[in-house]
């Protein structure tokens, strides 16, 4: 375990490694720059080289990534183009209400799709199953911001039952809840979907497997062994799932986030990509990059941890 | 942020920490209030379309960020609030305009900076003007101050502004406007001589507590202001870049005041919500379809002329703009000098003048391009354009861009038509001063040049008749029309909307002066 | 899985199964009207999509115009058909390229020596590791928001999804008995590949493509819901959208009419490949869907 661990680990740096540097080549091959963005129709030569220079644009390419690695491993992230605060400070404001806003989807979905899978399971080829099964295909594959711009007509514009944008007060937290009910609900609808359908698969290929029928044939009662044994195994690929999708949630977040007007990482990509904030670009994507890095990472470190054959073949 | 404005907020918080329980003490006292309307009637929460940037008016990003400095500095001269554009006294006791290049002020004697800072003197006023042209500091609104040479100090609150030539703009975008913020000299300095978003020492009504980033602005009441009190004890500025966004959130109650987009003003004028008041302003923004000169696709006279006739402006008009605005004439709106009555190809479309002119020019089988920023306004303007266009038989592409790339076109000598907007402040020379041959391939992105317009730009800066002032700028714009690159559309529309617990001020192109805002 | 290539009687068996199952052939049902629609589409729209008539501005669903009139008095029933054209344009040669390089990279990593395949493993892993969407941005904002752009870097995320199944399966296949014989028969890699092991992905890359293309479908929607997809003004679902989400507060009509789209199609193609990986290889289940 220890040896398959440290190879994992030894993976996810050389990736994020990878990953930042392709994308500071992106970036910096984005035409418009900051420079013109932030001086206005008042720049001179002299104030565009004189703000170049301050932003390190001067450098040769391979210099400036090399730089900002030397920084990001002291936590200086640059500073922001427009408001010289430090890049990580702007980051860490913004990253709570991503992490909120994923973390209530996932915190409404999963127990619900798990749920579903398990009465879908337990009640094998029952309407409830049926029905279960129908809908999860339904909702699966449905593009988050289309239901954020569904819910966002339907219950936010038209019915007015709750608020249509923003993060709600701050300090305020039963209305930063209530600002959450929608853009979490667009993100989580189709993980319940997807969740029920694992659990339900696992669960029938655990209760098929041997040591539930012992326990069934010692007498023990149905519901007790179902929960004991099987909800906990089947538990696992959910865990597994949500970690691998934590790209798919970001990516998600980045749209509810934009129709609902929310503050978080996925505006703030946005606004300074559109306005070539390149320091910000970085830290935010950075961020982005390295939560969806370790999700995974621990996600296979919990399932090689469960299952064997996984730490003993690559 | 951890830690807002640790330098400063040791005096001004706890100032406003006393307020704050005296208030509680006077509610305590009425009891007829409910507590929450009470807290209602004291804060005022607004919106900005865009987050602040800057707190140091040399580095001030423009409307945004003087909605935020004009309350908590304070210049000789502040806009008067009202229909009609002027001026009223702020830090002035006196101001005159001695002669054409010297203007003598005196400062009141009860105003002072924050954070123990003191009175402010004319050494202040000398400082906060001088710093801005000082080539050093690089502040990018240096075009503002135009001729100045040098502020005299004559006394401890006395002293002169003293031009290299004659400056109209002076008194109705410099004084009034960003670049007229006094500062803290003493603060200043004592910070390295600038400052981003921290203020080291502010001296208006209102004081600057906390900058949430994308949350908020929150200033309070500055207890140790001498002039008329501030109304509110708090004002909230969010900013929601979005108007769409802002409206929602008014009609959700979580803002008093903000502008709304033209294609809600009649759902609102028709049905406000509850206890609120819509109000229309014109504004000063300029929007035309440039044609650069420089292109080749473009040299024909008779085909610019074309494009310029087939332009249908009430279609804009009314598909853009919702009805909610006027077309213009050219780039200076009604209200300000030099505005023109009648622009030279008309409003509407005429086809058949446009067939002729295209006819005479011996072009066939054109096809065009237009930039544009990515904004709905902007886009459904450029398909008509498109449409208006394909009536003459000439494609047009439409291209574009995020405002990064937008704002960087003007080095592009292959653009070809251009949908453009640029903001404006109340004097014509701001206007005028980006199509001047200088200017090409920078903000005069047609390259149009006409020794004439040079001239009459440098001779109507210093020009003091009112009257030939206005021939001035109308001609101006003539030549620019003359010159086939220029269809004008219109200056847009600022309608606001407010709660009935508030009484706005505002500029005469709808623009808030909150530190003017008062209660109901 | 057997080891032959699919005959005649075997792809009609599929279709023979696929139509017994109900979801399989309400998905059929879907996606054939789909495809027929994007295909007809200039000959079956009520109105041109592109036509301007600003007196009948911003009108709700009537018998003349079904879903109403946008803000340039085009009729949003004919722009909501045609732009099914769009998605179609940008899903197919995606699917297509993401497959071939999939399958080619797949193949290599699968058969080819270990350094390769792990050095392909780590492209994959790396391309998957930013958010699709930022990546997508970032990109966009580089090169100018055109339908190639977009569909060049829907592709490029898209080529893991393809290249780690067909890994695996090739990682199995590679050692199972029929190949070893043929090796010890003397077959050249590129017979065996070509004949054994690309046939027997061939029906597990339609199911993920079948379930993907809703993916793709978004994705576009997505991007010319941020305005960096297609140009004005073509029509497309999320040109539709992007158009309603600013005019929504004057009418619903826009967002409704860019959304049922993208929900019928993403609901035709998700049922489609879930019948198709049931008749194909049930082992695959719990593969597709989210990524």
């Amino acid at each position: 375990m220890l040896a398959y661990t440290i190879k994992r680990l030894g993976l996810s740096v050389v990736i994020t490694i990878l990953a930042i540097t392709l994308l500071f080549l992106i970036i910096h091959m984005i035409p418009g720059d900051p420079v013109s963005t932030m001086l206005g129709p008042k720049a001179s030569p002299e104030l565009r080289a004189a703000l170049e220079e301050k932003m390190g644009l001067n450098q040769p390419l391979p210099v400036q990534i090399g730089l900002f690695f030397v920084n990001m491993l002291r936590g200086d992230l640059g500073v922001d183009v427009f408001t010289n605060r430090p890049v990580s400070q702007i980051v860490f404001g913004q990253l709570p209400y991503t992490l909120a806003l994923i973390g209530t989807a996932i915190g409404w979905s999963a127990p619900l799709g798990i749920a579903l899978g398990c009465v879908s399971a337990v009640r094998r080829d029952s309407f409830i199953d049926r029905l279960t099964g129908i809908l999860s295909v339904s909702v699966i594959a449905v593009p988050a911001f289309v239901v954020s711009l569904y819910s966002l007509l339907f219950f936010a514009v038209q019915l007015k039952w709750f608020p249509a944008i923003g993060a709600g007060k701050s300090g305020d937290l039963p209305d930063q809840i209530w600002h959450l009910v929608l853009p979490a609900f667009a993100i989580g609808l189709s993980w319940v979907g997807y969740i029920a359908r694992l659990v339900r698969a696992s669960m029938l290929e655990i209760l098929g497997e041997n040591h539930i029928r012992t326990a069934r044939a010692f007498g023990l009662p149905e519901n007790w062994i179902t929960f004991r044994y099987a909800l906990r195994l089947a538990i696992l690929p959910t865990i597994t799932v949500i970690g691998v999708g934590m790209g798919f949630l970001l990516s998600a977040a980045v749209f509810t986030e934009i129709v609902f007007s929310r503050p978080g990482l996925g505006k703030l990509v946005i606004d300074s990509i559109t306005t070539r904030n390149y320091p910000v670009v970085m830290g935010s994507v950075l961020f982005s990059t390295l939560i969806f890095v370790a999700s995974t990472t621990i996600s296979d470190l919990i399932n090689a941890l469960a299952d064997p054959r996984i730490r003993n073949s690559t | 942020m951890n830690k807002p404005n640790i330098q400063w907020t040791k005096l001004p918080r706890r100032s406003f920490l006393k307020g704050a329980s005296a208030l509680g003490l006077a509610a305590a006292a009425g009891g007829g209030f409910s507590r929450h309307a009470f807290a209602d009637g004291t804060t005022l929460r607004t919106r900005a379309y865009s987050d602040m940037r800057s707190l140091d008016p040399a580095f001030s990003q423009g409307v945004v960020d003087e909605e935020i400095q004009a309350p908590i500095y304070n210049k000789l001269i502040q806009y008067q609030p009202g229909r009609e554009w002027g001026w009223q006294l702020d830090a002035a006791q006196s101001i005159e305009q001695a002669d054409p290049t010297h203007i003598n002020f005196t400062l009141k004697d009860t105003i002072g900076f924050t954070n123990g800072f003191g009175a402010m003197g004319a050494e202040d006023v000398k400082f906060s003007f001088e710093r801005i042209i000082d080539p050093a500091l690089e502040s990018t609104n240096k075009p503002d101050w135009g001729p100045l040479s040098h502020v005299e100090v004559t006394g401890e609150r006395t002293g002169t502004i003293v031009l290299k030539t004659p400056f109209q703009p002076l008194w109705n975008i410099t004084l009034p406007y960003i670049a007229g913020n006094i500062v803290s000299k003493k603060a200043f300095e004592s910070v390295g001589g600038k400052i981003d978003t921290t203020p080291v020492a502010t001296s208006g009504p209102y004081l600057h507590k906390s900058w949430e980033p994308k949350q908020k602005t929150t200033l309070v009441r500055n207890p140790d202001w001498k002039g008329e009190a501030g109304a509110f004890d708090t004002i909230e500025i969010f900013p929601i870049d979005d108007e769409k966004a802002a409206e929602i959130a008014y009609e959700a109650g979580a803002i008093d005041f903000t502008r709304i987009s033209l294609d809600s003003l009649e759902r609102l004028k028709a049905s406000p919500p509850a206890d609120s008041t819509v109000v229309e302003f014109p504004s000063l923004f300029y929007v035309w379809v440039g044609m650069n000169l420089d292109n080749p696709k473009l040299e024909n006279p008779k085909l610019r002329q074309a494009i310029q006739h087939a332009i249908d402006v009430p279609s804009i008009m009314q598909a853009s703009y919702f009805s909610g605005a006027e077309p213009s004439t050219g780039i200076i709106a009604p209200g300000l000098v030099g505005h023109r009555e009648q622009s030279m190809t008309g409003i509407a479309a005429n086809l058949e003048k446009a067939q002729a002119l295209l006819d005479e020019s011996g072009e066939s089988n054109v096809s065009l391009a237009i930039d544009v920023l990515n904004k709905s306004t902007n886009v459904t303007t450029a398909q008509i354009l498109q449409a208006n266009l394909a009536a003459l038989g000439i494609a047009l592409e439409i291209r574009l861009h995020e405002g990064a790339t937008f704002w960087q076109l003007g080095e592009n000598k292959d653009l070809e038509l251009i949908l453009n907007r640029f903001s404006m402040t109340p004097d014509p020379y701001y206007a005028t001063s980006w199509f001047i041959c200088e200017q090409a391939g920078v903000w005069n992105w047609e390259r149009h040049c006409s020794e004439e317009f040079d001239k009459i730009h440098a001779d109507a800066q210093a020009e003091a008749d009112p009257e030939k002032r206005a021939a001035m700028y109308r001609r101006a714009q003539d030549i620019m029309e003359e010159s086939g690159a220029y269809k004008f559309i219109t200056h847009e529309a600022t309608p606001d909307i407010f709660r009935n617990t508030i009484v706005p001020a505002l500029r005469p192109d709808g623009l808030p002066l909150y530190r003017y805002f008062g209660k109901a | 899985m057997e080891q032959t290539l699919k005959t005649r009687g075997e792809t009609a068996q599929i279709f023979h199964h696929l139509v017994r199952d109900p979801l399989g052939l309400v998905g059929l049902a879907i996606v054939s009207i789909i495809l027929l629609s994007a295909l007809f589409a200039d000959q079956i729209v009520p109105y041109d999509p592109v036509a301007l008539n600003i007196p009948d501005r911003l009108q709700g669903p009537s018998l003349t115009h079904l879903l109403g009139t946008d803000q340039l008095g085009r009729d949003t029933f004919s722009r909501m058909l045609m732009g099914g054209r769009v998605a179609l344009q940008v899903a197919l040669p995606t699917i297509a390229g993401a497959m071939s390089l999939g399958l080619l990279l797949g193949m290599i990593a699968g058969y080819g020596p270990r350094w390769l395949d792990n050095l392909i493993l780590l492209f994959f892993d790396t391309i998957r590791s930013f958010p699709t969407v930022m990546f997508a941005l970032a990109v966009v904002a580089l090169v100018g928001p055109s339908l190639n752009t977009v569909i060049l870097v829907i592709m490029a995320t898209s080529i893991p999804t393809y290249g780690r199944v067909v890994r695996t399966l090739t990682l199995s296949l590679k050692s199972a008995e029929f190949i070893t014989a043929e090796k010890a028969l003397g077959a050249t890699n590129s017979r065996i590949l070509g004949v054994h092991i690309l046939p027997n992905v061939l029906g597990p890359m339609a199911v993920i493509a079948a379930m993907d293309i809703p993916t793709i479908v978004g994705l576009e929607a997505g991007l010319s819901f941020l305005g960096m997809g297609v140009k004005p003004p073509t029509p497309s679902w999320g040109s539709l959208l992007n158009d309603g989400y600013s005019l929504i507060r004057n009418t619903p009509w826009p967002i409704i009419a860019g959304g049922l789209p993208l929900i019928i199609t993403t609901l035709g193609f998700t049922f489609l490949g879930e019948a198709l990986r049931d008749v194909v290889d049930p082992k695959l289940r719990g593969r597709g869907g989210k990524k």
